[in-house]
């Protein structure tokens, strides 16, 4: 079906098929229409059915709430069309050359990180080439909506991707995936997605801010920089929040990405709800601890360095909101902050 | 000009952004170290209420939600900001502020309904 969408400036059209959401099927043709989370909780691919008709697939979705559904507002992303659409966005439209594609993986290497936190492969069916700190989404059958997933591992040509995934009370995904059922299932994936990427021609410092399963795009991050010596003639700092010992994971990466840096990259690990311990230096003499919130650590460890800097940050809303706060407040430049708000 | 007194100047510690009601509009205050802005209570983008999601830093007012941005002192877009913030004007008489409040200023996020749908956009 053709969807045509119009913004101030002219109007661009593509084919969308019965199955897929309006936006899955602009991105993976290379339209740039506005999205953050692609799965319903941002609210930033909104537009306006002009004519057509939609079929909106989570109707209950958070970032829908100030739409006016009866002028026709939708979010594109929990939109399918019906037939032939003319739909309006408030933001500037361009054609881009590298575009997401709907892809097919089988889950295998389940390894349970923490009493929450299960890390797991995807194996594609064919290889994608991402950037560092770009998310797929994921969709399982018989479980509605899709959910964002950064990647853990970095690859050119990646037949393999690495995720993590944090389990909430009540959430049918990571119910679905903490069962030993999940091990050879088939899921259909969406992506390369997001902005908040890493690329070392970009010649900068860095520092990452990360809490709990948002830490993955930053894993990614350090793969990506360690393989190419970034940290040879670059200097970066991660913060790394959790509420306890108990909920930590990757500790061992991250020991090693330190120790191959020459010294410059900096872990912290910071600790909202338990007083810092003294094992945690035992074992990973490296990394430092910090006890409190994530962006507290940051802050504080950020006022002795460099501020020139790009910020990385990805977690839940709350600690991005109160990060990204943060950063501004100590000096660090908009065009300098990429963030993922995973919810 | 419809002068109108929305607090004391004293009430706003630099770097502060905060919500006043005058005679039942509301009002967003901003004390940018440079002087001060009053401005309808929402971003322009997603209608988040700034008091709350709004920061200021060296001049710059930032919706913390997705990092839209303007530069106090000359209102000029930052970043990826596409759309204009609305300041009522305002003055200081006697450690108050005030503002030229005619009528409320506010966003269109959707059309009027005897109107073409072009408002969607502005």
């Amino acid at each position: 079906m053709k969807i045509t969408v119009q913004n101030k400036n002219g109007e661009l059209a593509f084919d969308c098929g019965a199955r897929e959401s309006i936006l899955y099927a602009g991105l993976r043709q290379g339209i740039n229409l506005p999205f953050e989370c692609a799965t319903g909780t941002c609210g930033t691919c909104r537009a306006r059915v002009v004519s057509g008709d939609i079929d909106v697939r989570w109707k209950e979705a958070p970032g829908g709430a100030r739409l006016k559904p009866e002028k026709g507002d939708i979010l594109m992303c929990q939109a399918r069309a019906r037939s032939e659409c003319v739909l309006r966005v408030p933001s500037e439209l361009a054609v881009s050359d590298k575009s997401p594609a709907i892809r097919r993986g089988v889950v295998r290497g389940r390894r349970r990180l923490t009493k929450d936190v299960m890390h797991f492969d995807l194996h594609l069916a064919a290889p994608m080439s991402f950037q560092a700190g770009q998310f797929v989404v994921l969709e399982v059958a018989g479980i509605d909506g899709g959910r964002a997933y950064s990647m853990v591992n970095f690859d050119r040509e990646a037949s393999r991707l690495s995720l993590v995934v944090k389990r909430k009370p009540g959430g049918r995904f990571g119910d679905w995936l903490f069962d030993a059922s999940a091990d050879e299932a088939e899921v259909e994936l969406f992506g390369p997605l997001g902005r908040a990427t890493f690329r070392p021609d970009e010649d900068r410092n860095f520092v990452c801010i990360a809490g709990g399963s948002g830490i993955a795009g930053m894993m990614s991050i350090l793969e990506c920089a360690s393989r190419a010596d970034y940290f040879r003639s670059h200097q970066a700092a991660m913060f790394f929040g959790v509420r306890t010992l108990a909920d930590t994971f990757y500790l061992e990466s991250l020991s090693r990405y330190a120790a191959s840096s020459h010294g410059n990259l900096e872990v912290t690990v910071a600790l909202s709800d338990e007083a810092v311990v003294a094992p945690l230096h035992a074992q990973y003499p490296i990394l430092k601890l910090a006890q409190g919130m994530v962006h507290e650590a940051a802050a504080k460890g950020m006022a002795e360095r460099d501020r020139n800097v790009i910020a990385y940050v990805s977690g839940p809303p709350i600690m991005v909101d109160s990060t990204l706060r943060s950063l501004i407040t100590g000096g660090v430049p908009i065009k300098d902050i990429r963030y993922d708000k995973f919810s | 000009m419809t002068w109108k007194r929305i607090c004391d100047a004293a009430e706003l510690a630099e770097n502060s952004v905060k919500k006043f009601d005058v005679d039942g509009i509301p009002i967003v205050v901003v004390n940018y170290g440079e002087g001060f802005r009053a401005i309808p209570p929402i971003c322009p983008h997603m209608e988040e209420p700034l008091a709350e999601s709004g920061v200021v830093a060296q001049c710059i007012l930032t919706c913390t939600k997705h990092l839209w941005a303007w530069d106090l002192r000359t209102l000029e877009m930052q970043g990826e900001t596409e759309r204009p913030l609305k300041t009522y004007e305002t003055k200081q008489e006697h450690g108050a502020i005030l503002a030229d409040i005619e009528s409320e200023l506010t966003y269109e996020f959707d059309t009027d309904d005897n109107d073409s749908d072009d408002d969607f956009f502005k």
